[in-house]
């Protein structure tokens, strides 16, 4: 027989079991395993407010820009070129060019636009960057039939022309969507083990 | 560039929407009940709308003294 001491608090406070599958549910959509753990109105919470936070983000990070150039042909006239940026969430694929680690392939696209290290913590929702990511054709102008351009990595000249016609909001945008990706692993280690203070923990020691 | 929101404002619309959603996302981590995650939500928000005007105090200050 052990003689150790017993805390008697240690006894009284149980963790509650974690949840992993609920933590799975939760990064594929925000608050969805709240919701399967049955805290319906904190789920719902979290679902608006992290889509809120990367869809907006997504808006103010696209656009189209029309620019004029000279026509080669004719020195009075104008031509007006169209480029578009359809999403500010997606991995380019710049390991050839920029690799001073060594690194694996992802890893150096990581390190080359680290935004999406956070941005893929929203879940499903940034999942076709990442299907845009493994099936990028350098030679084609646009992706495939299914999602076309959606979260394809754009061309330099499109990134130019948007970022040359319009304020600094489209720098900002890529902001909201990181925010949401990490706010959302907070939501999916809510999902795993609760909330940090579970019901009946004194508010004024909780937030002491 | 967006047609529908043409004059949208950095400190007028995206910040405080911003400032909000975090607010209430970090404090619904920290509780399970209603009234203490809008009331943390609340002093968070305090917190970083504070934080932000003392930093834009500081540059006020730096650029009025160079």
């Amino acid at each position: 027989m052990s003689n150790v001491p017993v805390d008697a608090n240690a006894l009284t406070h149980e963790d509650p079991p974690t949840n992993p599958f609920a933590a799975f549910l939760s990064y594929l959509i925000p608050g969805l395993g709240q919701i399967y753990q049955g805290r319906i109105g904190k789920g719902l919470l979290f679902f608006v407010c992290v889509y809120t936070l990367f869809f907006m983000g997504t808006y103010f990070g696209s656009g189209t820009a029309q620019i004029k150039t000279k026509a080669s042909d004719d020195p009075i006239a104008y031509e007006e070129e169209v480029y578009t940026v359809t999403s500010n969430v997606y991995l380019p694929d710049t390991a050839e060019q920029n690799n001073p680690f060594n690194l694996p392939r992802v890893l150096a696209n990581l390190y080359n636009r680290p935004q999406f290290a956070g941005q893929f913590w929203v879940g499903i929702a940034a999942w076709p960057a990442i299907w845009q990511y493994i099936n990028y054709n350098r030679r084609q102008d646009h992706g495939d039939t299914f999602l076309a351009d959606f979260q394809r990595t754009p061309n330099d000249k499109s990134l130019n022309a948007l970022h040359t016609s319009g304020d600094k909001t489209l720098e900002l945008a890529w902001v909201f969507t990181v925010i949401a990706g990490v706010l959302n692993v907070m939501v999916i280690y809510d999902a795993l083990a609760g909330p940090a203070f579970p019901p009946g923990t004194d508010q004024d020691e909780a937030t002491a | 560039m967006h047609t529908f929101l043409p004059n949208h404002n950095l400190y007028f619309v995206e910040l405080p929407i911003l400032i909000v959603l975090i607010s209430l996302v970090y404090s619904a981590t920290r509780f399970d009940e209603w009234r203490p995650i809008l009331l943390e939500a609340l002093r968070w928000g305090m917190r970083l709308v504070l934080f932000l005007f003392f930093i834009g105090f500081v540059l006020y200050i730096l650029d009025r003294i160079t």
